[in-house]
Parts: structure tokens; sequence; C-alpha cells
């Protein structure tokens, strides 16, 4: 540590006047101008300091006590308000969960309702057993619905598809 | 015959304790204690002067809030300041940056010189400005070192920083202050 260093470590002590220079010191700060500047400085930070305003503290301690009990006041009701929520929230879950089902407002019940696989056109149901053996000959004829022109042209088109094959193969 | 019992003054640290087991005059106490000092500190820092009740009020306030998290790493005092600097940097930020420092009537001096006091009362003025104009830590190192003669150690652990770096800070403040002082 260099001398100016030491100077300055020194220097709040001094100039709150719980020490004095040395001999050497006071040499040192005689010779040394940067340190002199320092030191102006010190002692100016000083007399800023003891130029500041005055407070009154027993004004400020009772400012500050009784924004401190407003506070803590509005803390207490904070945790009276939040205690008292939660226990009527607490009471409101129980009631809806220990509650008669009977009690529950009314809703359509839903009925679940399974298609029977082995009908899969409901309508057939209401027929009469004649009318189904009716309509299952129908499904059984060829071309049911179709008319006889029809059944006609169709045959005709196989023949000449024959034809046409026999053709071919020579 | 016994002696009679010496009343001691009770220390910063047995306050604490008592203000936190309920004793509101410990508070009342405490705040005796340091509310002058905490209020030339926030005028050094660049607080206006009508601002310093409601600035040191805050600033007490913030600290009996929290008063738990003084350790006793660093004074009372020093973590006083400390809030202080963080209420005088919120109040700085309220009014965006727009605070100006005057030179106050009742700065100016009355005394036989008029003339070389109200030289003295400008420079000292000058000073405060550039303080005020400092980054935050350096200012408030220089302050607790100069002002309140506290150590490296004890800035350090008021600051949140480390004694090497609370020493740079210092050396900095300084010279950036001889330049505007020369």
């Amino acid at each position: 540590m260099s001398d100016c260093e030491r100077l300055s470590d020194r220097m709040p002590e001094v100039a709150r006047q719980r020490a004095a220079w040395t001999a050497e010191e006071a040499a040192h700060l005689a010779s040394c101008a940067d340190c002199r500047a320092e030191w102006e400085l010190v002692l100016a930070a000083r007399r800023l300091e003891a130029r500041g305003p005055t407070v009154d503290p027993t004004a400020i301690a009772a400012a500050v006590q009784r924004r401190l009990a407003t506070e803590r006041t509005a803390g207490r009701r904070n945790r009276w308000f939040w205690a008292t929520g939660a226990a009527a929230a607490a009471a409101a879950i129980a009631f809806a969960v220990t509650r008669e089902p009977a009690a529950r407002p009314d809703v359509a019940p839903v009925v679940a309702v399974e298609a029977d696989p082995l009908v899969p056109l409901p309508e057939l149901e209401g027929l009469e057993t004649a009318q189904l053996d009716t309509l299952l000959q129908a499904l059984d004829g060829p071309f049911a619905g179709a008319s006889a022109a029809d059944s006609a042209s169709v045959d005709d088109s196989d023949a000449e598809l024959d034809q046409l094959l026999a053709t071919w193969e020579g | 015959m016994s002696a009679s019992p010496v009343l001691e003054t009770p220390s910063d640290h047995e306050l604490a304790s008592a203000y936190r087991a309920g004793d509101e005059r410990a508070a009342a106490e405490l705040v005796r204690r340091h509310a002058p000092a905490l209020g030339r500190y926030l005028y050094s820092s660049g607080a206006l002067p009508d601002e310093i009740d409601d600035l040191a009020q805050e600033t007490l306030f913030r600290a009996f809030r929290r008063l738990d998290s003084w350790r006793g790493e660093a004074s009372f005092r020093s973590w006083l300041f400390a809030i202080g600097g963080n209420v005088l940097r919120d109040e700085f930020r309220r009014h965006k940056g727009r605070r100006v420092l005057s030179l106050q009537d009742r700065d100016l001096p009355d005394r036989a010189d008029p003339h070389a006091d109200l030289a003295a009362a400008e420079a000292e003025e000058g000073l405060r400005r550039g303080i005020a104009a400092l980054p935050r830590l350096q200012r408030e190192v220089f302050l607790l070192r100069t002002q309140q003669g506290s150590g490296y150690a004890e800035i350090a652990a008021a600051l949140g920083t480390t004694p090497g770096a609370a020493r740079v800070h210092y050396h900095h403040a300084v010279k950036r202050l001889k330049e505007l002082v020369r």
C-alpha cells in the first residue's frame, strides 16, 4: 500500500477528529497535491453534512409508528377477509359434495340406446311376416324393380360381348 | 450497601430485538437515534430540503417493515442509509429525473463576511450536485466513508458488495469529485 493509499484510509477518522495526522503523514500531505485535494474533498463532505437540514425525530417517530400500526390493522383485516372467504368456500364445497342426489336439479335422463346389429333397417320391423316374404322374394329375383326392356338390353349386351371375345380369340 | 445499577444505553441490536418483541418505544428510540443523521445523509445525497422529512419517514417505515432482514453484518445506521438510498432512487424515478437541486435561501449564511460565506455555500452546493450526479454505489460509498467514517467492510456489508469493490467505488468517486471541485 502506497503512502497516498494509507493517508486516504486515515482521512475519515482524522476528519471526524477521532485521530490526528502523524508528523510523517502531515509531511506527505504537505508535499502531495493529490492527497491534499482528496483531503479538502473529505473536509468539504463533512461540512456539507453539518449544514444538512435538521429533522424532528419525535414527529418522524410518531408518523412512522402510525403508518406501521395502520399497516398492521390492514394486515389483520386482510387475513380475516381471506380466512372468512376460505371458510365460506370450504363450506360450499362440503355442502355440494354431501347433499342428496334427489336434490339435484331436473335434468333429462340420458338413456343409452343400442342399435340391434341384426336389423340395420329399423323400418322393416313394422312389416308383417307376409309383407316381409314378398319383399324378400322381390329382392331374390333378377334385377328386382327393373323393367323388361332393361333386362333385354342387358342380355343383348352380354351376347355382344361374347361375340366380340370370340372374334378376338379367332 | 449494594451499588446502584448502572443504566446502560441499549444497543441498536437490543432495541431492534425489543421492537420485534412488540416494544413500540424501542422503535421510537431507534428513530430518535438515527433520524437526524439520516436526514443529513439524504440531503448530502441530493434530496431537496423540503422533502427530507417525508423521505426520512419513508426510509424508517421501510426499515421497520423489514427489520428481520437486518442481521447485524453492517451497523443499523449503514443499513438504514442503504434503504435511504433506495427511497431516494425511487423518488428520483417518480419525478423522472426532473428534480433540480437549488440553493435554498435558508442555506445562505448570515455572518460577518457574507461574500466569502456565500462563495463557500456555493462551493458546497456544487459539491452536493456533484455527489448527487455520481453513480449510486459511488455516491453511497463516498458518503458512508466521509460522513459516517465507515470502513470498507462495513460499507460492503450494508450495500451488498465486497470491501475491494467498495474501495474502488470510493476512489472513482473521489477522482470525479476532485475534477468537479477544481
